[in-house]
């Protein structure tokens, strides 16, 4: 077990393309480390780099304490999931698991017995005498976890190793490789597109884009307090309403659109910076848990819009609205897999399943004041 | 973990059902059929007519008269003239030894050198095609090619090793001379075949096996012997059947190069059925030359195919 710490590290591709900027990360002990972002933002890249893979074009890269700029991979004492497994074709199973342990000249009923212990944590006894490809894709990827841990190696490295599995497969591996995870207690670093798997696995998540990291915090943070506008549309689903907006003078209020949204004493002292921006334009952020219930229920600031579609979903109402706001799209944070919940209106709500909501009319939204997001239009960045 | 369980077992357990697909790939196999049938009559006629002529004509009393030969009744007497004759007895080792080197020989100077292109990044395209001048020749030009430097008079390998000392030594004036000079002429042209046909096999594979190989600790040795070779086993097996199958087949080098000699020593089996039928006229033990040659090929093939465990369609088992 080790830390992992990247120092300003940056990697320049022979053909010139930069594809990761000034990256600075530190992953404590044990702990599981998910880099997230749209394709092509240099999550496999950084990986890469800390497994040795690609060189370090500049910058620090330290496990435990010592630097391995230089190291070559099989002395780094890491492990790495491959998106496609790269499991050998021509071993079978316990072959594949045992073969970095036969590499180390381990006596072979050493061998034996640790393949045999890691088969029964990834539940592989079965297929043991196997070859990949003859085993269906989550034991293949079960296998290249097995081929991971047996090493018991101080990092692991994961390079989105659900992604080639189906829908409910993916959501089963997600809680068992948390599962195993835990239970070896090794630091991990996580890549992946998907920001739900982020959410749900990570300790701590890094959102990357174009090659710069964004925000590194723990799931929930990212969630209630995103830096910038990038964040805030990349994370959550379905994703933050975001609108182009105005500040009045005297910053107490928000125009959006026709309407003027009033702020509570809450939410100007909570985002004081707001009265430098008085008589400028913004963007308002509003998740759909933000617009809960219907205006007339309760006191304080409102929104109101035209109800193009109305979801059931049993436990609350998925209310997709139009207003006369300009939607502001995050260039890259729309996940291109995700449904695109947003397509049927320009707002979404989630809003109680008793409120009296219906297609094709007016309705006013309560706002969770506390919820309100603002950013800076020209930097992106989020107003406190 | 039992849900995971479940899911593997469901995937394994469905089959489709095939009864009306069966009847349909009938009635296209009868439409196949039809269409091949003319193509599939002219192939008959010129090759499975006189391989089944010939070895038809390896088991009969073949008597020759003034216009042609005529089949005289069935006998074994052209098999137990081979198996009597040392001459026969000879070509068969010789050609099975010389096979067995030249193949092992090719095989391992192939693979260095699809090894080394593999591994370039400019310029591959330009070695490739040099490399291809020598397996693009003309086995005759190359047997003459090799006629000329080993020429007893003016050859360049008398001038070279006359230059180092060592002599004027006539190259195909000895068996072993011959054999070995044929040898080098052989694998000279085919060897570039050989490492074409490995390279093809070596860009073909997956490249994170490679590093998860590299991260699993594997030295640039180990990973040759333990994930290339393994991987590569069918494309090796692939060139071997070929390269098995040419120099059970060979004719044209020993023909042009030294005639069979000195004295019979580079008989290969083909040298020895030609002479036998079209010089001496012994049509009878000639076929039957040809015949047992083919069964030793296919026995060949199939060895090599047991050795590299190769089976149709079953490469990944
Ligand atoms: N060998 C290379 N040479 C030049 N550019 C490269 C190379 N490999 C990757 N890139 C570029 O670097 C950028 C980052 O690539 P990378 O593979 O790290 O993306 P990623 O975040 O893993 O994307 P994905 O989610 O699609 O896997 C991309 O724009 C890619 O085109
Ligand atoms: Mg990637």
């Amino acid at each position: 077990m080790a830390t992992v710490s990247l120092e300003q590290v940056n990697k320049v591709y022979p053909n010139g393309f930069h594809a990761v900027h000034d990256l600075s990360l530190d992953i404590a002990d044990g702990e599981f480390m998910v880099l997230v972002g749209p394709s092509g933002c240099g999550k496999t890249t950084a990986l890469r780099m800390v497994a040795g893979l690609e060189d370090i074009s500049s910058g620090t890269l330290k496990i435990g304490t010592r630097t391995v700029n230089d190291v070559t991979p099989k002395d780094r004492d890491i492990a790495m999931v491959f998106q496609n497994y790269a499991l050998y074709p021509h071993m079978t199973v316990a072959e594949n698991i045992g073969f970095a342990l036969k590499l180390r000249k381990m006596p072979k009923t050493d061998i034996e017995a640790r393949v045999k212990e890691t088969a029964e944590i990834l539940g592989l006894t079965e297929w043991l005498n196997r070859k990949p490809g003859q085993l269906s894709g989550g034991q293949r990827q079960r296998v290249a976890m097995g081929r991971a841990i047996v090493r018991e190696p101080s990092v692991f490295l994961m390079d989105e190793p659900l992604s080639n599995l189906d829908a409910k497969l993916r959501v089963q591996m997600r809680a068992e490789v948390s599962r195993i995870q835990r239970r070896i207690n090794v630091s991990t670093i996580y890549v992946t597109h998907d920001q739900i798997e982020a959410m749900t696995m990570g300790d701590r998540v890094a959102v990357m884009r174009a090659g710069l990291l964004q925000q590194c915090d723990n799931p929930q943070v990212l969630y209630d307090h995103p830096d910038n506008l990038f964040v805030a549309a990349f994370i959550g689903s379905p994703a933050m309403n975001l609108y182009e907006a105005s500040v009045t003078e005297g910053a107490a209020a928000v125009r959006v659109g026709s309407q003027q949204i009033d702020l509570p004493a809450s939410v100007t002292t909570a985002h004081s910076g707001l009265a430098a921006f008085a008589g400028k334009r913004i963007v308002l952020g509003l998740r759909p848990e933000h617009l809960p219930a219907s205006g007339d229920a309760r006191p304080g600031p409102t929104l109101t819009g035209d109800v193009d579609l109305v979801e059931a979903l049993g436990s609350e109402l998925m209310v997709h609205f139009t207003i006369d706001a300009k939607r502001v799209q995050a260039e890259g944070a729309h996940d291109p897999d995700a449904e695109d919940v947003a397509a049927a209106g320009e707002g979404v709500a989630r809003v109680d399943p008793r409120a009296p909501v219906k297609a094709g009319e007016r309705f006013t939204f309560a706002i969770d004041a506390d919820g309100m997001q603002f950013f800076d239009p020209e930097t992106g960045l989020a107003i406190w | 973990m039992a849900a995971i369980s479940t899911t593997a077992e469901r995937t394994t357990a469905a089959a489709p059902p095939r009864g009306r697909r069966d009847a349909n790939t009938k009635k296209l196999a009868r439409i196949g059929w039809g269409f091949s049938a003319p193509a599939l009559l002219v192939i008959a006629a010129v090759t499975i007519f006189p391989i089944v002529y010939s070895v038809i004509m390896s088991v009969s009393n073949v008597q020759l008269s003034g216009n042609g030969f005529a089949l005289n009744g069935i006998t074994g007497g052209n098999y137990s003239v081979l198996v009597h004759a040392a001459v026969w007895r000879y070509a068969v080792i010789f050609t099975i030894v010389y096979t067995l080197i030249t193949v092992i020989v090719e095989l391992v100077i192939g693979t260095c050198i699809a090894l080394v292109l593999e591994r370039l990044t400019a310029g591959r395209g330009w070695l490739m095609a040099l490399l291809l001048i020598p397996w693009s020749m003309i086995t005759v030009i190359n047997a003459e090619l090799y006629g000329y430097i080993y020429n007893g008079t003016y050859g360049v390998y008398q001038y070279l090793t006359g230059l180092v000392g060592l002599g004027h030594p006539v190259i195909l004036g000895t068996p072993t001379g011959a054999i070995a000079g044929m040898m080098v002429a052989d694998i000279w042209k085919t060897t570039p075949f050989v490492a074409i046909i490995v390279l093809a096999g070596l860009v073909m594979l997956p490249g994170d096996v490679y590093e998860a190989a590299e991260m699993d600790g594997a030295s640039g040795w180990t990973t040759f012997w333990r994930i290339t070779l393994p991987l590569l086993r069918p494309t090796i097996a692939l060139a071997v059947m070929f390269r098995v199958l040419q120099a059970f087949g060979l004719f044209d080098l020993p023909y042009v190069l030294t005639g069979g000699g000195p004295g019979y020593s580079t008989n290969s089996l083909a040298i020895l059925g030609y002479f036998a039928m079209f010089k001496n006229l012994d049509f009878g033990p000639g076929a039957a030359v040809a015949t047992s040659t083919a069964a030793l090929v296919l026995l060949g093939c199939l060895a090599s195919l047991r050795v590299f465990r190769v089976q149709v369609g079953k490469e990944n088992a």
